[in-house]
């Protein structure tokens, strides 16, 4: 439009549309990868235990006002009691078995693979196959200081700072894509959205900090300053009139 | 708070079908800010006709939502209306501002 600068329409073609089809596909790929290469995770009953008992906890924090001020100093009671309450027990050091899995290290490598190597690799090669091009141009107005982060690999001073440069455009691209990456992948494969909704709803119990104290510490001390407020006070006349009206 | 609950009838609340609500607002408005991206940028809107665009498109997307769900029984599916505007408004500029880059690049550059 405001033509201040012309640029060849075979950088269109042969640039501009290869980056954004490349770093599409990359991330495709990579969310195949990572599926072909998770494994199944086991979990130790123990730490199964710990979350589950921690959801419970919650639970109760959060419907204490269901039930009857006795019943819920009870219940409080079994979880903090001091000497052998739930969450007042003694645990062992967890983070000595972590160093000495082997799966744990596998795991990380395949976090690695998947993630970073991609990002350096096709990262590398945009720059290198790409370098130098201005691409395109951002449609509002930008100060100079976009100008390092905009313009890599061109070191031109009287240009505008809204002009893109070819490597800043794979970065705007890897950036700006993950939401339509969630769009795409979980729109395509039904099997794999309904694991991930799996995955959240056991999610809380599942990922676990690694050292259970920490958090039945927290929930301890959000347990026991919570202030029980009975909601159902006066539900028997509530009852009643409602009985009354449908009668009526 | 407790002056509140006593107006109105305390509503308990399902919290895998409130996330089950959320996720599917948060698919309908990535497709809208794809969509109002390429389309601002078909049209070759600059700077703050942009953002004007967007905000209209953000509003327009949340008062689509809230007449799917009902203008007065909104609230049996959703906590709060306010942060289904808010957080619509600033969880999807980045697709925006892509789509809106790449197709103004695409029509009105070259």
């Amino acid at each position: 439009m405001s033509a201040d600068l012309i640029v060849d329409t075979q950088i269109r073609v042969w640039v501009f549309l290869p980056i954004v089809v490349i770093t599409f596909l990359v991330g495709i790929i990579r969310h195949y990868v990572s599926i072909l290469l998770s494994s199944q995770k086991k979990v130790e009953t123990q730490q199964f235990q710990d979350s589950q008992l921690i959801l419970r906890s919650r639970l109760l924090r959060e419907n204490a006002k269901y039930i009857p001020k006795a019943a819920f100093l009870s219940r409080r009671q079994v979880f903090n009691r001091e000497e052998d309450g739930y969450l007042t027990q003694q645990r062992p050091a967890v983070t000595s078995s972590m160093m000495t899995d082997p799966s744990m290290m596998t795991d990380m490598v395949k976090g690695n693979l998947t993630n970073v190597l991609p990002m350096i690799v096709v990262g590398g090669w945009i720059n290198w196959m790409f370098s130098g091009f201005i691409t395109t141009k951002v449609p509002f107005p930008l100060t100079l200081r976009f100008k390092s982060m905009l313009q890599r690999g061109i070191e031109l001073n009287h240009l505008d700072a809204s002009w893109v440069s070819s490597a800043s455009w794979y970065f705007l691209n890897v950036f700006g894509l993950r939401s339509i990456y969630a769009l795409v992948l979980g729109e395509n494969n039904a099997a794999d959205q309904s694991r991930q909704m799996q995955d959240q709803m056991s999610g809380a119990a599942m990922a676990m900090p690694p050292d259970p104290k920490v958090a039945f510490k927290a929930e301890w001390e959000a347990l026991e300053i919570v202030d029980h407020q009975w909601a159902l006070a006066d539900i028997e006349s509530k009852l009643i009139g409602e009985e009354k009206v449908k009668t009526e | 708070m407790s002056n509140k609950s006593k107006q109105v009838p305390t509503v308990a609340y399902s919290e895998s079908a409130i996330r089950n609500n959320l996720s599917i607002t948060e698919y309908c408005r990535t497709s809208m800010a794809a969509l109002s991206g390429c389309t601002a940028g078909l049209l070759g809107l600059t700077s703050l006709h942009g953002a004007l665009f967007y905000i209209m498109a953000v509003t327009t997307l949340w008062l689509m939502i809230l007449y799917k769900a009902g203008f007065a029984t909104w609230n049996k599916y959703f906590i709060s209306r306010k942060s289904l505007l808010t957080s619509g408004i600033f969880g999807q500029l980045f697709t925006y501002i892509l789509c809106w880059t790449f197709s103004y690049g695409m029509v009105h550059v070259y």
